[in-house]
């Protein structure tokens, strides 16, 4: 795993794209490739009521990842400091063997330069002290950036709420 | 800038480097200079029509002027300049859909299509005979040279020199190819003229009916002109005619094509020397506007030994050739030496010995690899029994009584001359000796009969006696006269003097309106691109060029029947299928490099993209290695290469060569193709170090992200069920 990870509290989004569309701005990326995606979960019914779910997905930046090593150029790497997995534009030539490796179906592919790109979490931005484009522009303040361990104290905290149920 | 270097291109780059710096702040400016770029894209992408350049001249205009900050105006002064400075260049790329240095990639042109003198489209009419349609083909052909069927006969073919395929096997054979769709199309009636223009109410002068006059009267009378060939003989062909024996090309093939020129309305007037029977203030008098003088090249040399003008059995090649040519067929005597090395000589020999001389001997001062003459001829005129001399150096016709007995010779050594390729014949002294013989015949070139234009004042002479002219607009320095063929080159090829025969027309016609020439030399026209044809990578390489059939020897020595006797159509058909579609792929390797050096698989092997160092070329070893990545056509830069996915197989060719084809395999979950079995193979080798989990299920990532989605709502409102 990455130093980072985004932490998306299911019970605000509404699934409204917001993320997914900066992202696209932000990477400049043409029809087609969707770095990070909400995928629409449901509807069910819960208490006769219908219920969705939006997940968001952006890359897990795995700590084996498999798209870094089906790499034939090296262009899929691994970044050593924090673990953010990127493509090195340079570098790739378009085989889309990262594509085809990723269990998650994480890197896209781009039509307009022809090569593979995907999730870097902004780290142009990360590393300027900035958080990824999809988190800066969530509308519902359902994405939160930060460290493994922030998701855990959220989570706990709600749950204690949960448990003190004042009312 | 560098000669070679495409100002389209460079254009383009120095407004990308603008956008990208941000210098550009104000929106609109740089909205106009996002602009300028997609228009100039246009240009060198070949999808810019006429509107292109006052759009993008205005656009530039409006920077510069309107500009809200000093890189604006900067900017919009920079587009301004590079299309009032090239402004020829950007036409060109606009109306030919070629960019001559072929740095536009979409552009670059085919090699053989550069070389030809009259830059005929020859990929686009090779794949149009490939695919049986002649007639298109024929037309392709016309919209540049208008005796497709003389040329398929005759050419010296430039092209074929040129032929990328050689660097595998051997060139295509395009003349072959060219005259036999002539030929169909005219037996089947589908040789057609194009419309015409409307009528310009003008009138243009062409002096000699020879390929050179005859093309530029054929687009000026399709440019709506009123056109007049005068010509000194009682018939129409010139050289084509009374320079080419009957048995390389028949006259009927002329006459057929001639009379295409006719049906357009061309107006030949026979029996007409220019100089001697009209001259130029008659023409002018009869409201001729311009004139075009394509007279040939039909004095010959002299031999300049003694005795060479004593005996009349001393002849001059050409003047015998036309003899024959116009139905003079006597026997010039027994025993005949013709001197000289060229396609006249070789013409020469060959006719005597069907006119029934015993012996025809070719005397030549260099040695055979130095012959200026067509390979095949050399080769034919051997198979017929001509004897060649080499090496000889002719210093005396000996006779007696105004009968020659013999041309006495020295022996000659090839010496190099510092600074010149050519290698030299010297004589090498005491070894004279005498070749016994009663006709000596003169091939050693001819110069242009210069007489007929004394009275044109004003007209400017090269120091090789031929016209001078305005070599990209065939001008000359008289003010509406223009001259090409031979006359202007010397004695060359028909494709040469067609060549500039188009030349001059488009020139006329530009004289004629009002339009300014041009100071750059043509760049050859783009006339189509059309699909590849599918040829599996096996029949790409073992499909071999066909074997000219010819006459058998006894009727060759004895009548002047047609000598090369064309392909069967089967072959003809094959034989299109051997092109390399080079119009369209321009050999930059791109593929082999990512192939190779980034991908590691060396899957291509195109040994002839390197022209310096052809390697061996073979496309079949690409099925054994390739693994259908796509890398090669994601990285090709003019969509030579291409993978496809149809009828369950994914599909690599280049240019229609089937390099790989290989089955599908599918999305277990919704049916999505994933990719055939050895990609996905190379993958999982790849990643079998790392991954842990046994995936034994096929998925396409939109159906793997789904399925793991539910991993990640541990808190959803779904889960709580």
């Amino acid at each position: 795993m990455s130093k980072y990870y985004i932490y998306q509290d299911t019970k605000r989004c509404i699934g409204c794209f917001s993320c997914e569309s900066h992202c696209k701005t932000k990477n400049n990326l043409p029809i087609g490739p969707r770095l990070t995606q909400i995928i629409p979960v449901g509807p069910k019914r819960v208490n006769n009521l219908p219920r969705m779910a939006y997940v968001f997905m952006p890359c897990f930046h795995c700590q084996d990842p498999w798209c870094v090593a089906a790499c034939p150029t090296g262009a899929m790497q691994k970044r050593p400091k924090d673990g953010i997995v990127f493509v090195d534009d340079k570098l790739c030539v378009g085989c889309k063997a990262c594509i085809t490796a990723c269990p998650w179906g994480t890197p896209q592919w781009n039509p307009a330069t022809g090569k593979a790109v995907k999730c870097d979490f902004c780290m142009d931005r990360v590393d300027q002290g900035l958080e990824p484009a999809c988190v800066t522009k969530c509308i519902t303040k359902c994405l939160h950036f930060g460290t493994p361990s922030a998701k855990s104290r959220t989570t706990r905290e709600r749950h204690a709420r949960l448990v003190a149920d004042f009312d | 800038m560098p000669e070679n270097k495409c100002p389209v291109r460079d254009l383009i780059g120095q407004l990308e480097t603008a956008i990208d710096s941000g210098r550009l702040s104000n929106p609109r400016d740089r909205r106009r200079t996002e602009d300028v770029l997609r228009l100039l894209r246009d240009v060198a992408w070949g999808g810019a029509d006429k509107q292109h350049l006052p759009a993008m001249e205005s656009l530039a205009a409006k920077l510069a002027q309107e500009g809200k900050t000093e890189s604006s105006t900067q900017v919009g002064k920079l587009i301004g300049s590079a299309l009032m400075q090239h402004r020829e260049v950007f036409a060109s790329h606009i109306e030919t859909h070629n960019c001559a240095t072929g740095d536009c990639v979409k552009l670059a042109p085919a090699p053989c299509q550069m070389t030809c003198p009259a830059g005929l489209d020859i990929p686009t009419y090779v794949t149009l005979i490939g695919l049986g349609r002649d007639a298109e083909a024929v037309e392709v052909i016309r919209q540049d040279c208008p005796f497709p069927w003389v040329c398929g006969l005759v050419c010296t073919r430039p092209c074929e020199f040129m032929c990328v395929r050689a660097r595998i096997d051997t060139p295509i054979s395009i003349k072959t190819l060219k005259g036999f769709a002539a030929e169909r199309a005219m037996s089947r009636g589908s040789y057609r003229n194009p419309p015409k223009a409307p009528d310009k109410n003008k009138k243009v002068c062409v002096i000699g009916a020879g390929p050179g006059g005859m093309s530029a009267a054929y687009y000026l009378a399709l440019k709506g002109y009123g056109v007049r060939v005068i010509e000194a003989q009682s018939v129409a062909g010139g050289m084509l005619l009374l320079g080419i024996p009957r048995y390389r090309l028949p006259r009927e093939v002329i006459d057929r094509e001639v009379a295409m020129l006719k049906d357009l309305g061309v107006e030949f007037q026979f029996n007409t020397r220019f100089g001697r029977d009209i001259n130029l203030q008659q023409l002018k008098a009869e409201g001729f506007a311009a004139f075009f003088f394509a007279i040939g090249a039909h004095k010959s040399f002299k031999l300049g030994v003694p005795g060479e003008s004593e005996f009349p059995q001393v002849i001059e090649a050409i003047d015998f050739l036309r003899h024959v040519a116009l139905g003079d067929r006597q026997v010039p005597g027994k025993h005949v030496v013709v001197i000289g090395g060229g396609n006249v000589a070789i013409d020469a020999a060959r006719t005597c010995l069907r006119l029934g001389c015993e012996s025809v001997t070719l005397a030549y001062r260099r040695t055979r690899s130095e012959m200026p003459a067509d390979a095949e001829e050399i080769e034919q005129a051997e198979e017929e029994g001509i004897r060649f001399k080499f090496l000889v150096v002719p210093t005396e016709v000996a006779g007696s009584d105004s009968c020659v007995k013999g041309l006495r010779c020295l022996q000659a050594e090839l010496v190099s001359k510092p600074g010149q390729d050519r290698k030299y014949p010297v004589p090498i002294e005491s070894s004279d000796f005498t070749i016994d013989t009663d006709v000596i015949i003169c091939a050693i070139g001819q110069k242009v009969d210069a007489g007929c234009m004394e009275s044109l004042e004003g007209l400017e002479w090269t120091r090789r006696q031929t016209i001078n002219v305005h070599m990209a607009t065939m001008e000359t320095d008289m003010q509406g006269v223009f001259a090409a063929g031979d006359a202007v080159t010397g004695p060359a090829t028909v494709i040469e003097a067609i060549g500039g025969g188009k030349r001059a027309a488009q020139s006329i016609d530009r004289y004629l309106t009002g339009i300014p020439q041009p100071t750059l030399p043509p760049v050859p026209t783009r006339r189509g691109r059309i699909d590849h044809l599918e040829v599996s990578a096996a029949d790409k390489m073992t499909l071999q060029r066909p074997k000219m059939a010819l006459l058998n020897v006894d009727r060759r020595r004895t009548t002047f029947q047609q000598v090369e006797l064309g392909y069967p159509e089967n072959r003809v058909r094959e034989e299109a299928r051997r092109c390399l579609r080079c119009d369209i792929c321009l050999r930059c390797g791109k593929c082999v490099e990512v192939c190779r050096d980034k991908m590691g698989l060396n899957a291509l092997q195109m040994g002839y993209f390197d022209f310096d160092h052809p390697v061996a070329t073979d496309f079949r070893v690409t099925a054994d290695r390739c693994i259908l990545c796509g890398a090669c056509a994601t990285n090709c830069p003019t969509g030579a290469m291409q993978m496809e996915d149809r009828g369950g197989e994914r599909v690599l060719a280049l240019c229609g060569t089937l390099l790989n084809r290989q089955k599908l395999l599918d999305c277990e979950e919704c049916g999505t193709v994933l990719g055939p079995a050895q990609y996905l193979d190379f993958v999982q080798k790849r990643t079998k170090g790392v991954a842990r989990i046994a995936e034994d299920r096929r998925l396409c990532d939109a159906c793997a992200r789904k399925s793991s989605a539910a991993f990640g709502v541990d808190d959803a409102p779904v889960k709580k069920v």
